[in-house]
């Protein structure tokens, strides 16, 4: 629930982030991409699908996307992702809590964008 | 009295004195009686098809044998196509002697053939550069170009020589020859900072080295093994420096490849960079946290600064500065780090160290270097030439050689077209050694043609072609940047590349499926010729080079 909310709020973050913030606006540009953050069970996650600046999701761990952050439940994504931190991240990562389906420079490209909206 | 021709003192001096035994060329009027000296001093000449080869066949020379690479080419023509080589060596500092011919003095100004001022448009992109205007002060200017090439932070030169002096005779004892080969001196840091340094390694929890070409330039192997294996600092070595230590070794990060660099970088709290750039492939240093620890050793003082300024910098060559840290600093240990390091990359790698083991249809150019790997193995030089392509085959092959895994088209010119130049140096270098180039389809159109020179040369290499039918990384790159229905300039099609080789003499196969890959490898090696594997390869796959570089374009 916690983790479903944080997608949402991130969701509403990015695309008013994609009308306001010129250098987000700038950043994602034209790019057409689908980033996915789940639980590995699916049970939980949000597509984010950024189209020729657009920006809109979709809820629910269950959709095609061209890179995905896999999470191994939804308490550890909480807990890692409110952080915002690469750090935690990585040690998430490193303890096998993360992982990342797809290619991981869009996953980078997606955080890298997060953080402009922060 | 014996009377020796300008252009024999040219071949007598590179061979007595500096002990050249190759030279990459192409034949000229201009330098005719060059050419002729290395008939009289047996020094061998590799013919090329297009002076660029020639030039960029001499860098590589400089990086696979450690000495400076000559290329001689004719005036004119033969000068302008050589200059993408030689701007090439510039940017990647490389030790090369360019010897070229000029329009005769006496006819300057009167529209002589092949008339052109080409001091003025050389000298920006060399680190030194001359025309010899007496023939006995040819030896003498080329001491000082050789000099030039290898001293401080190497680079090319450039000697110009006119048939006024190359084709007039003179006393031989009167020309003053030197007879001592061109030395490499070295600066040496400051003590005091020296201790800096190794209080900082000594004092570090996440450490990571990273080496750049200043290592590979300084022959630095004895002196990084004892300092990696004292600190126990997780290692990385980029560009020239690939390979002084084998990708195999137990501190070397290549095994999580670029994916490894990136989080390394972040998470590090100490780096020790040497002999390498902060350019764009960091984001010009960005990339490094503002509270990471930042040591940079460079034999270039200017350096040292750029684009992050050094906790501590140490002016000096590699080989020199890290022998002298190396009593400074304690035995380290860092398993867990480097532990972690290696678990958190991994996660990120999962779909690529998938697809390195599971066949593809249509094949994935992660599948394909796979293969190759696993059939050619870590006893062999690797070379890589493209966009996409250099990124695949950069992270996937893995050598125990020195400059066993090159991809020069990933230095800061970016410049297409160096894997075939580099892999027959590095043949010619290393005979024994198998020697393979990946080369992305739209790259192999730049110096095919030296495919021939392979053939009369007797230089076997094996060519595999990542052929995606299109220029992939500008296509994938449009992709992102004005969208799919609006791609200009970016498709190639299927061609069939490896006629194109038999045609010339070579081998030739294609390849479109996955379990044809390692069979046409074993054809291509028994045939002892060079050979071309034209394999089709899966058009929609993206490298991550290709996002990075579509945004180190964009501009706010």
């Amino acid at each position: 629930m916690q983790l479903s909310l944080l997608l949402y709020i991130l969701s509403l973050k990015l695309q008013i982030a994609a009308k306001m913030n010129k250098a987000f606006r700038n950043y994602i540009g034209t790019v057409q991409l689908k980033i996915l953050i789940k639980t590995a069970d699916g049970k939980w996650g949000r597509l984010f699908v950024f189209d020729k600046g657009k920006v809109t999701s979709i809820g629910g761990g269950n959709h095609n996307c061209d890179a995905a952050l896999v999470w191994s439940d939804p308490g550890t994504a909480f807990k890692t992702m409110v952080k915002a931190s690469d750090e935690a991240t990585f040690y998430a990562a490193a303890a096998g809590k993360v992982k990342v389906e797809g290619m991981a420079y869009y996953i980078q490209w997606f955080n890298d964008g997060v953080k402009l909206t922060m | 009295m014996t009377q020796i021709l300008g252009g024999h003192l040219v071949g007598k001096y590179m061979k007595e004195v500096e002990k050249v035994d190759t030279v990459f060329c192409i034949s000229g009027g201009h330098i005719e009686a060059i050419l002729d000296s290395f008939t009289e001093y047996r020094i061998r000449t590799i013919d090329v098809r297009h002076e660029q080869a020639a030039a960029m066949m001499a860098q590589a020379w400089s990086v696979y044998t450690g000495r400076p690479g000559v290329c001689l080419v004719t005036a004119g023509p033969g000068f302008t196509n050589a200059l993408t080589g030689i701007a090439n060596a510039y940017l990647d500092n490389a030790p090369l002697v360019v010897l070229c011919g000029r329009h005769p003095l006496r006819d300057d100004l009167k529209g002589a053939l092949q008339e052109m001022n080409q001091m003025d448009v050389v000298k920006p992109i060399t680190k030194w550069a001359a025309t010899c205007y007496e023939t006995k002060r040819i030896p003498e200017y080329l001491n000082m170009a050789f000099r030039h090439a290898v001293e401080g932070r190497p680079g090319p030169v450039f000697l110009e020589l006119p048939p006024d002096i190359l084709n007039v005779k003179v006393p031989l004892e009167r020309v003053p020859m030197i007879t001592r080969m061109t030395r490499k001196y070295t600066v040496h840091p400051d003590d005091w900072d020296l201790r800096q340094a190794a209080d900082i390694i000594n004092m570090a929890k996440r450490p990571l080295f990273i080496g750049g070409s200043g290592i590979g330039l300084s022959c630095c192997s004895a002196s990084l093994s004892q300092f990696i294996d004292k600190s126990g600092i997780p290692f990385i070595l980029l560009n020239y420096g690939r390979g002084e230590l084998p990708d195999n070794h137990p501190m070397s990060l290549w095994d999580i490849g670029n994916v490894g660099i990136q989080l390394g970088i972040t998470q590090a709290d100490v780096i020790v960079a040497v002999g390498f750039r902060f350019n764009w492939l960091l984001q010009s240093g960005a990339i490094i946290p503002p509270q990471t620890k930042v040591i940079r050793i460079d034999i270039d003082p200017h350096e040292v600064d750029r684009n992050r300024v050094a906790d501590v910098g140490l002016v000096g060559d590699a080989s020199s500065v890290l022998s002298q840290l190396i009593p400074l600093i304690k035995r380290g240990e860092h398993s867990e780090w480097i532990k972690t390091l290696r678990a958190a990359s991994n996660a990120f790698l999962d779909p690529e160290l998938k697809l390195r083991v599971a066949p593809s249809s249509p094949i994935h150019p992660i599948r394909l270097v796979a293969q190759i790997q696993k059939f050619v193995g870590d006893d062999a030089i690797y070379v890589v030439d493209g966009g996409d392509t250099q990124y695949f085959g950069l992270t996937g092959f893995f050598s125990k050689e020195k400059a066993g895994v090159m991809a020069t088209a990933a230095g800061l010119l970016g410049c297409l077209g160096t894997g075939i130049p580099f892999a027959m140096a590095a043949k010619l270098a290393r005979p024994d050694k198998k020697v393979v180039l990946l080369q992305g389809d739209g790259s192999f159109g730049f110096n095919s043609m030296e495919f021939d020179t392979m053939v009369r040369h007797n230089i076997p290499v094996v060519c595999v072609v990542n052929n995606d039918t299109a220029w992939g990384m500008i296509k994938h790159s449009q992709e992102l940047s004005i969208g799919c229905d609006r791609l200009q300039c970016a498709e190639l099609g299927e061609r069939h590349y490896e006629k194109m080789v038999e045609g010339l003499g070579g081998y030739g196969e294609f390849v479109t499926k996955d379990e044809e890959i390692i069979p046409a490898l074993e054809r291509a090696f028994q045939s002892g010729k060079p050979a071309c594997i034209n394999v089709m390869t899966d058009p929609t796959v993206t490298s991550p080079a290709t996002p990075l570089f579509y945004q180190s374009l964009k501009m706010d």
